[in-house]
């Protein structure tokens, strides 16, 4: 593989991961979750074990959601990848970012988002009992499972991209995927753990929802659309060239 | 306390119950804390707040939920505005 490549591979796996930490219900759930603790009157070193516990929990989620799918897809796949694959990535990533631009947050005030009342009823009821590390961590778990209606799709173009990587490259990957993708969380929990009032957060939040929905179906179809060309037409081509 | 005043809950979905000043309270201070309030003014703010709606409830056979919730915002927004906002939008966070 030359270094082209490996670039646009990272390339690729970093606007995905960006794509993928303008998504919010993990933001949420944490904003929500410290909500509850600060009102509890929690002291701050517990406050900070019950975010460090949440973001550690969506972390290792991500980790193993990329590593799943990059598995699953190195065994069903042949050693190259053909092009219909990549076209049918491309044309699903890009229809996510379509639906990311008409549905993510709800028609109404605050942050609220495009996923089942039910889930959204149970993530708040549970970041309202969670009173430990180990529970926050699970929530942490939990809260990225429930966006995997729209993150599905930057983690599965990530596994595509990264089950043409040799394995060193591989790890770096999956890492940088998950550093970039938990960005906003570690940027919120520092927030936090600095003493900043929750109030301001989530009134930056939901000023510029319109703008982080914008950004993300935006980033989804730019995503789709570079990949078409390098993977199916440029490949096309050059292969075409070579005969 | 619990006034004999029904609450008939915003969803319609589950039962009325009946005013409880004190659940008011603690929720209100909940909010005062989460802005990071100091605790005293935190529970003054909560005191002030319950009062004023207690007075409203009071001689009512029953109110909404949403009423309380939208009277008792109005009261906080007062003493503490970044409560009032956490108070008025926590439960569309998610």
């Amino acid at each position: 593989m030359g270094n082209f490549d490996i670039i646009s591979s990272f390339a690729i796996i970093l606007l995905a991961a960006l794509t993928h930490a303008s998504f919010q219900l993990s933001v949420s759930v944490l904003t929500l979750l410290s909500g509850h603790a600060l009102g509890r009157n929690t002291a701050h070193m517990r406050l900070l074990r019950l975010t460090g516990g949440f973001i550690m929990g969506a972390g290792v989620m991500t980790v193993l959601l990329v590593s799943l799918v990059a598995y699953v897809l190195q065994a069903a796949l042949p050693s190259t990848t053909p092009p219909i694959i990549w076209a049918a990535y491309a044309g699903g990533v890009g229809g996510v970012g379509v639906s990311v631009w008409l549905f993510y947050y709800r028609d109404e005030p605050g942050t609220s988002l495009w996923i089942p009342r039910n889930f959204a009823s149970y993530l708040a009821g549970r970041s309202k009992a969670t009173k430990n590390a180990t529970e926050t961590f699970g929530l942490g778990l939990t809260s990225i499972i429930g966006e995997l209606l729209f993150a599905f799709a930057p983690i599965a173009i990530s596994a595509l991209v990264l089950i043409r990587l040799s394995p060193e490259f591989q790890l770096l990957g999956i890492l940088l995927y998950a550093a970039v993708s938990l960005l906003p969380l570690l940027i919120v929990g520092l927030l936090i753990g600095g003493g900043h009032k929750l109030s301001n957060i989530q009134r930056w939040r939901e000023t510029n929802k319109r703008f982080l929905q914008v950004a993300a179906g935006s980033g989804l179809l730019i995503l789709g659309a570079f990949v078409y060309v390098q993977q199916v037409l440029v490949t096309g081509v050059a292969a075409m060239g070579g005969q | 306390m619990a006034l004999a005043v029904d609450v008939v809950k915003r969803s319609g979905k589950r039962p009325t119950e009946s005013f409880d000043a004190d659940k008011l309270l603690r929720s209100i201070l909940s909010a005062c804390l989460s802005v990071r309030s100091p605790e005293g003014e935190a529970e003054d703010t909560a005191k002030n707040v319950t009062q004023a709606v207690v007075v409203w409830v009071d001689r009512k056979p029953a109110v909404t939920s949403h009423d309380i919730r939208r009277l008792a915002s109005v009261h906080l927004q007062r003493f503490q505005p970044e409560a009032a906002y956490i108070y008025e939008h926590h439960k569309s966070i998610i």
